[in-house]
């Protein structure tokens, strides 16, 4: 996997001010929690007597959270991070706020760094709304005159005017959420941090918070977004960057990153996909007249391929060797998601549909053309049943693995729709 | 406001200036946030609680009466002390419980505070600072107590009452020396948390706080050599006759408590990164 670095193509990034600038970064954790502790209190011990830490070696049992990630962030930008869980986003993160100390390179921060990674920190059940806002915005680093200007702002924000002199136990979920998310966001940061929590509160709630990350933006705050959903980091991100395993696999334009992340993300985890599948004819007193020889795609130029694409015209080819002319041959073809509950997605039928076909003595190609392929990126099984008429099984196909790619952006896109846009001008009928 | 920070490997101790310099500037910019944390504290314990501040001297109430009975009784048998003894204990007790309070205080604020610790980037030292609020506050209360016992038992004081605090801020400053120290550790492993109990069940019996200063004998000398011994018994005197009769123990002491809570300080703020780093991934 190599990195790609591309140039920004932001206008502003060559003449605002770095603020963030994070030079080969690399940092090493362990999983076992002994070995763990026990590495703690060495690395103490040796910070205090003031010797060089050997950060470049691994101990047993430890490995890279993150490794030589560097990176640079202007006022006013907005990176996106996207990675899996446990690519090392929320370690960069940490390191970042100055929670834990690097193990290699350096990170240099211009200006107060806000977290929104820990709404309400701090927030006691037991006192009521007003007294947390004061005690959490102080954690959050501001003075209490700082607190008292902006009181009535997050208030307003939080939406929770009614119920500010309640305990904070009696709140919803929801309204703790909302005022955690607005005393963070008051607190004049210039970098902000946010770790996949704008998921909090409703519809409504959520599109007030982007719209304050916009005004922030515009006033030159930075952010850096930790996010799984490509949408938020593409609608609110010109640039991204990749962590998988700890190691920055690609950084630049959101859209180019996102969707490298995506195809890995859905085609991880299963074996290489085949997407072609070649066997045997069976001897004469095995089969029942229907061999089928082959499986394959072809794309929309008609050339045989491994990976058919989401979205684009499509073709299902069976290959099968015909003993004798069968004249009603019925054929249900279903597929079903590798990953997940393995529920069926998708059952295509001859015997539904009505249609059935005859195949002549010799070799034949059974077709089925999808003239959008509406399948989103992923992996998939498909299951096969060819029948003379409607019950006799002539020959199957079990669990004939494939792949899906994408090209544009489909998080959160069950399927692919085919769309187009179009503005129309409505001529006025009045008068 | 474009202040620079850079977070790098290498130990902070390699460069001293820096790291006194900054020790400096978060202790000053933590005392606003050490207040919020002590106010909200106090105020969401005593709101969960129906006897409140009852609770500050209920411990030492309970144990200046059950002493008194045993020793009344002759259950145990306690040399004379120069104040009544009721009053002498529950005074003796009041310190020696701030102090307990001063030892646990960092390694609990470190412990109830992790989830904060490990996501937000705020001065450490504000959690002391607010332990150290709420023992303080704690104290007040148990002052009230204190004087209205004085005045029962008609105790007379001297003008030396006055430089009491002095020798109760050297107590309290031996506890959080200690408690400091252990607070990275005790954030890690249970057992300094575990063990903090026992030791400082153990080491009420090598304290004058229930029976007055030994003379002499081994058990006398564990009783001199332990560095609360002049520290409570200074304030107490202080508080009382005036007369301090372990002048040279006390300044002993003193020393040991505040070069020692200057390391402590150091590690702490040196050690807390790499507890955040163990407690949380």
């Amino acid at each position: 996997m190599t990195v790609i670095n591309q140039v920004s193509t932001s206008i502003s990034s060559t003449q605002s001010e770095v603020i963030l600038s994070v030079d080969g970064l690399s940092k090493k954790f362990c999983r076992d929690l002994k070995q763990s502790l026990l590495y703690g209190v060495q690395d103490m011990a040796s910070e205090l007597i003031g010797a060089k830490r050997k950060g470049s070696t691994l101990r047993p049992k430890e490995f890279w959270a993150l490794q030589d990630v560097s990176f640079q962030l202007r006022r006013g930008e907005a990176l996106g991070l996207v990675g899996k869980n446990g690519s090392g986003k929320s370690t960069l993160l940490r390191i970042i706020s100055g929670l834990i100390k690097p193990d290699i390179g350096q990170v240099e921060v211009r200006g107060r760094v806000a977290p929104l990674i820990a709404l309400g920190a701090g927030f006691n059940p037991v006192l009521t709304g007003r007294e947390n806002i004061y005690a959490n915005m102080s954690i959050l680093g501001l003075t209490r005159q700082e607190i008292e200007n902006c009181f009535d702002r997050v208030l307003d924000f939080a939406e929770i005017s009614d119920a500010i002199d309640a305990p904070v136990q009696s709140y919803s979920s929801g309204m703790a959420a909302r005022l955690g998310f607005a005393c963070a966001i008051h607190t004049e940061p210039d970098i902000l941090l946010i770790d996949e929590v704008l998921a909090v509160g409703d519809l409504k709630f959520r599109a007030k918070c982007y719209r304050r990350l916009a005004e922030l933006k515009s006033r030159g705050v930075a952010f850096v977004l930790v996010s799984h959903s490509s949408n938020s980091i593409l609608s609110k991100c010109e640039t991204a960057m990749y962590l998988s395993k700890g190691k920055l696999i690609m950084s630049g334009d959101a859209a180019v990153v996102t969707r490298r992340y995506e195809n890995d993300l859905f085609l991880e985890g299963a074996p290489p996909a085949t997407g072609e599948l070649q066997r045997q004819q069976r001897s004469v007193h095995e089969s029942p007249g229907l061999d089928v020889t082959g499986v394959s795609f072809r794309d929309r130029r008609g050339h045989k391929v491994t990976v058919p694409i989401s979205g684009e015209k499509a073709e299902l080819c069976i290959q099968c060797k015909v003993r004798h002319r069968i004249a009603d041959t019925n054929m249900v073809v279903s597929i079903r998601e590798r990953v997940g509950e393995g529920d069926k997605i998708l059952v295509l039928s001859t015997l539904h549909d009505k249609t059935p076909f005859s195949v002549s003595a010799g070799a034949n190609e059974i077709r089925v053309e999808f003239p959008y392929l509406g399948l989103k990126p992923g992996s998939y099984l498909l299951d096969l049943h060819i029948y003379q008429g409607s019950y006799t099984l002539l020959d199957s196909v079990q669990e004939f693995s494939f792949a899906v790619e994408g090209l544009g952006s489909m998080s959160e896109c069950a399927f692919y729709q085919p769309r187009r846009w179009n503005a129309v001008q409505l001529v006025s009928q009045t008068d | 406001m474009s202040q620079v920070v850079v977070y790098r490997p290498d130990s902070q101790m390699r460069n001293p200036l820096k790291l006194f310099s900054e020790m400096w500037r978060d202790l000053l910019a933590s005392r606003e946030l050490a207040w919020q944390l002590t106010r909200r504290d106090i105020s969401a314990k005593y709101r969960q609680s129906f006897l409140g501040i009852l609770w500050a001297f209920l411990p030492a109430l309970i144990t200046a009466i059950g002493f008194s009975f045993a020793k009344g009784s002759g259950v145990v048998n306690i040399g004379n002390t120069d104040l009544p003894y009721p009053a002498y204990i529950m005074f003796s007790m009041a310190l020696w419980q701030t102090f307990v309070e001063a030892i646990n205080a960092p390694v609990q604020a470190v412990a109830t505070a992790k989830s904060m610790l490990s996501r937000i980037n705020f001065p450490r030292e504000a959690l002391i600072l607010a332990k150290l609020g709420e023992i303080g506050f704690n104290f007040g209360i148990k002052l009230i107590f204190i004087v209205a016992l004085f005045l029962v038992f008609q105790i007379p004081v001297t003008w030396s009452v006055f430089l009491a605090p002095v020798a109760l801020i050297h107590l309290i400053a031996l506890g959080t020396f200690l408690g400091l120290l252990l607070a990275p550790i005790g954030a890690l492993y249970q057992d300094i948390s575990m063990g903090l109990t026992l030791v400082t069940g153990l080491w009420l019996f090598i304290t004058p706080v229930v029976y007055p200063v030994p003379q002499g004998g081994v058990f006398g000398q564990i009783v001199q050599l332990n560095p609360v011994t002049p520290l409570l018994v200074t304030v107490r005197e202080l508080a009382t006759t005036g007369v301090v009769s372990n002048p040279t123990g006390f300044w002993i002491a003193s020393a040991i408590a505040l070069v020692g809570l200057a390391f402590a300080w150091i590690v702490y703020r040196l050690g807390m990164p790499f507890v955040v780093e163990r407690i949380s991934s």
